[in-house]
């Protein structure tokens, strides 16, 4: 076990290389989970629709990503995907973690979208607003209120699940810390302090995702 | 039938939730400026016909009429004829992410395409004409059941339906709030609104109701003048509920 004082030294060390990585393990979060709402959104739409078609689709896709695992998404995609369309590094990774946090993003809102109460949808047809404007209206607003906190917890895993990406060589944190240790053969070392850098950012986050909840739980 | 005009009619209605018939053959006439309550037990089916009449529930066979024309709630567009038939519910249903004026401005906008500034003016109009124009800016959160219903009221009325459904509009309400939104229900009537009430407001049906319908297990059983189904009802199973709920 490394020493505290070994720990801080070797933290301060190396903190300039690990820059760039962080911004990278940024930029692949947050460009999956941006996406990986669209397609969550989408697919719970699908998932809610009156047509069996589209809730058989969104069936579809939500088993069969939640049923297979990501480390082999990002494979297919990076390894095989590349035959059809060549993505390079970056979006093959960030798509695949998009795809994958898009079925549990589904989950989340179709959740949230039937958690509304069935009166809100009548009082909106009883005015004359169509099925598609009462959904635009008056349901997704509350709906999207509502799934803020898993939607945070889900950005947390998709921030955990992106250090994957060092397996298709990405540079990003884990994939630094990985380098480090390679290099120094100090192993533990290393491993600790990307811990810490995961570790400060979801706390960071969890900080910020609870004080938007609070404000949005004003207007209740 | 000379100056009457009739508004909707319902002919041979049924209705089913899966194997119970919730509605069978009901046969219901509501002319302009008409006010019909209907009263009966809870699930005798009055619920279910008003909305029946407004589409959000799909008749299982009859018919209904809205003006004269038979509608086919696959075929004919729903939305038009709701702008025609507004609707109060039992738990006022309010947009809770809208303000008092969003609520009420919300489907004239929408729907009606409205200008905005207009849709305001007559929604401030609404709301004083219900007596809540100093809470146009507060969140249906932090008003009364009382003033949640009348501003439920207030929204169906901007779009201004020509008929006004009322599905057991007080049974959510403290007993004290109970009178101020019969009290706006009372004004509509007087206004010559065309309305269909489902109530437990005995007293509100005798005073305001042109007929009143005793619904029993699906049938409209009897339909009368409020003094006669209250003074010498005609059916035994009238009697034995009047008896029990005056």
């Amino acid at each position: 076990m490394p020493s505290i004082s070994h720990l801080i030294e070797e933290f301060i060390r190396t903190f300039p290389f690990f820059l760039k990585p962080l911004l990278l393990t940024f930029e692949l979060t947050f460009a999956s989970v941006l996406v990986g709402t669209v397609i969550g959104l989408f697919i719970a739409l699908l998932k809610v629709s009156r047509f069996s078609l589209a809730q058989m689709i969104a069936n579809v896709y939500i088993t069969v990503i939640r049923g297979t695992p990501l480390i082999v998404q990002i494979f297919v995609l990076y390894f095989g995907f590349y035959k059809v369309v060549d993505l390079g590094q970056f979006w093959s990774a960030a798509l695949a973690l998009a795809v994958h946090s898009g079925a549990y993003i589904a989950e989340i809102f179709r959740g949230a979208i039937q958690s509304i109460d069935k009166g809100q949808m009548e009082a909106g047809l009883s005015l004359g607003m169509s099925p598609a404007q009462t959904m635009r209206r008056i349901i997704l607003p509350q709906a999207l209120k509502r799934s803020i906190p898993p939607l945070g917890n889900q950005f947390i895993l998709s921030l955990k699940e992106s250090s994957l990406a060092a397996f298709i060589a990405m540079d990003e944190l884990f994939s630094m810390a990985r380098r480090l240790s390679a290099e120094t053969f100090d192993e533990m070392t290393f491993f600790l302090i990307v811990a810490v850098y995961y570790l400060v950012i979801v706390m960071l986050f969890t900080y910020l995702v609870n004080k938007l909840e609070k404000r949005l739980a004003k207007g209740d | 039938m000379s100056g009457k005009h009739e508004m909707i009619r319902v002919r041979n209605l049924k209705k089913s939730f899966g194997e119970v018939e919730v509605l069978k053959d009901i046969n219901l006439e509501v002319n302009k400026g008409e006010v019909v309550v209907l009263i009966g037990a809870s699930g005798s089916g009055k619920s279910t016909l008003i909305r029946c009449i407004n589409f959000l529930e799909i008749k299982n066979g009859g018919e209904i009429l809205i003006e004269g024309n038979s509608i086919d709630p696959k075929k004919d567009d729903l939305s038009k004829i709701r702008q025609k038939v507004g609707m109060v519910f039992q738990h006022f249903n309010l947009f809770p992410h809208k303000t008092v004026l969003e609520n009420v401005i919300e489907a004239p906008l929408i729907v009606r395409k409205a200008n905005r500034e207009e849709a305001k003016k007559e929604a401030m109009q609404l709301l004083k004409k219900v007596g809540l124009e100093e809470k146009a800016n507060v969140y249906p959160s932090s008003l009364s059941g009382g003033q949640k219903q009348r501003v439920a009221i207030a929204r169906a009325l901007a779009m201004k339906p020509e008929i006004m459904l009322f599905d057991e509009p007080t049974s959510a309400l403290d007993p004290e709030l109970v009178g101020e939104v019969l009290e706006t229900m009372k004004q509509l009537a007087k206004e010559g609104m065309t309305m269909i009430i489902v109530t437990h407001e005995m007293g509100f049906a005798k005073e305001v109701a042109d007929w009143v319908a005793f619904m029993d297990s699906g049938r409209i059983l009897e339909l009368a003048a409020p003094e006669d189904i209250f003074n010498s009802p005609k059916e035994d199973r009238t009697r034995e509920f009047l008896m029990r709920v005056l």
